[in-house]
């Protein structure tokens, strides 16, 4: 009985590195492979079927042969490299280290409290990076700047409207409406020398571009399953930001 | 000269948006210089190919894929998964000029414009901008995790090897 109480805590601690991952961005073979080492280490072998808002987990005890299987949901996705490179490292010393069960708790709990950029941080590179678009694009400074505000601006709507657990479709879609329409101004008022750069660029902070690239490794790996879900995930928020550019262009021209 | 210096500075900002989108993704403090400068490299090679008269879509594929290939050996040499600067360092490559003129090419087609010689030139708007948009999108994610998918074999390899012990 003790043993079975034993494999029940290993397979809630895996799962939640499991869901942890996935959540913050890694695509499912970075998944399987991280929990597969944590599972050696602990002696035992895992077997997971995991899905976009769901994971089902089966371990089995390498000595005593049984077996544990739970299912758990997965709570929203919040994109965060600096947890899946943690894990990740974790995964390798606890290999060449032979943790114990309660080192991999530990380290994985001070994972977990690792504080984000904090807003305003996040706020202003962001906007720097929208600057940075424009210029890539081939705008001027002036238009540069009316990117970099117009970023801004989205990207605190966005943040605001995540706070209020809007649905997150319609999230981009009012971000990309409300930085699309500020630079819009520009292209109404004659700002700068390329407004519409301005314009093209400002809702550029919505593209998925996680979704999009772990779609096409899922789907180069044999998780066809998962890639077509982050594909159509992905798809989706390019159609929530064409619709906000659409509304902002038919209001303003 | 002021060519060379136009290059630079835009793969300058290529660097910026980057990190920038790094700094959203929330990637480790360790990463951020690695990833302006996979963000630069990027964009110096795809702005030196399109001033050489390369196609955008070739541009944006030979980027990625440098991305790809250089985050392999940094990703050894500061203790990260690949994945963690090779992603934002690609998306200041991603179409958004090419996406815009689309979504306002079929907004005149459908609002706005009823000649129909100026219609046939809007539906050849949305076709080159739309497909153009689509294969720099399919060729930025082929190019830039085909070489972690390369390198994902020898990483099993060890891990194996680790099991037999």
């Amino acid at each position: 009985m003790e043993s079975l109480e034993i494999l029940k805590k290993k397979t809630n601690l895996l799962l939640d590195i499991a869901i942890t991952l996935m959540v913050s961005g890694a695509n499912t073979n970075r998944a399987n492979t991280s929990i597969n080492r944590f599972a050696l280490v602990l002696g035992c072998r895992a077997f997971s079927m995991i899905s976009h808002k769901t994971l089902v987990m089966t371990l089995t005890d390498n000595h005593t042969g049984e077996t544990y299987t739970k299912v758990q949901n997965m709570p929203s996705y919040a994109i965060n490299f600096t947890t899946i490179s943690c894990i990740s490292k974790a995964s390798w010393k606890a290999l060449e280290n032979s943790w114990s069960f309660e080192q991999i708790e530990e380290e994985f709990k001070n994972i977990r409290s690792r504080k984000r950029y904090s807003r305003i941080q996040v706020l202003l590179a962001v906007s720097l990076a929208g600057a940075g678009f424009c210029n890539i694009f081939g705008g001027d400074y002036i238009s540069m700047a009316v990117a970099m505000v117009s970023t801004f601006v989205g990207l605190f709507v966005l943040q605001e409207a995540h706070k209020k657990d809007y649905n997150m479709y319609f999230r981009v879609l009012l971000a990309s409406f409300i930085a699309s329409s500020v630079a819009s101004l520009g292209v109404v008022y004659d700002i700068g020398d390329s407004p519409d750069l301005a314009l093209a660029t400002s809702i550029l902070f919505l593209v998925p571009g996680v979704p999009l690239i772990n779609s096409f490794t899922d789907l180069l790996d044999n998780n066809l399953l998962n890639g077509q879900v982050r594909f159509t995930s992905g798809l989706m928020i390019v159609m929530a930001i064409a619709m906000g550019l659409f509304g902002a262009l038919l209001i303003f021209q | 000269m002021t060519e060379f210096f136009k290059i630079l500075e835009v793969a300058i900002w290529s660097g910026v948006a980057a990190l920038g989108f790094g700094i959203l993704f929330n990637i480790p403090k360790k990463a951020i210089f690695t990833v302006f400068f996979l963000g630069f490299i990027a964009g110096l090679i795809k702005f030196i190919l399109l001033h050489l008269n390369t196609n955008i879509i070739v541009a944006s594929f030979a980027g990625a894929l440098t991305v790809g290939f250089l985050s392999m050996p940094l990703a050894h040499k500061i203790h990260q998964p690949p994945v963690v600067f090779s992603i934002p360092a690609v998306i200041p490559m991603i179409p958004g000029y090419f996406a815009y003129k689309t979504v306002l090419a079929v907004m005149n087609f459908t609002f706005i414009e009823t000649e129909s010689a100026k219609r046939g030139e809007l539906i050849n708007d949305i076709f080159s901008n739309g497909f153009t948009m689509f294969f720099i999108l399919i060729s930025l994610t082929i190019g830039v995790s085909f070489p972690l998918l390369l390198l994902r074999k020898t990483t099993v390899k060890n891990m194996s090897r680790k099991l037999e012990d």
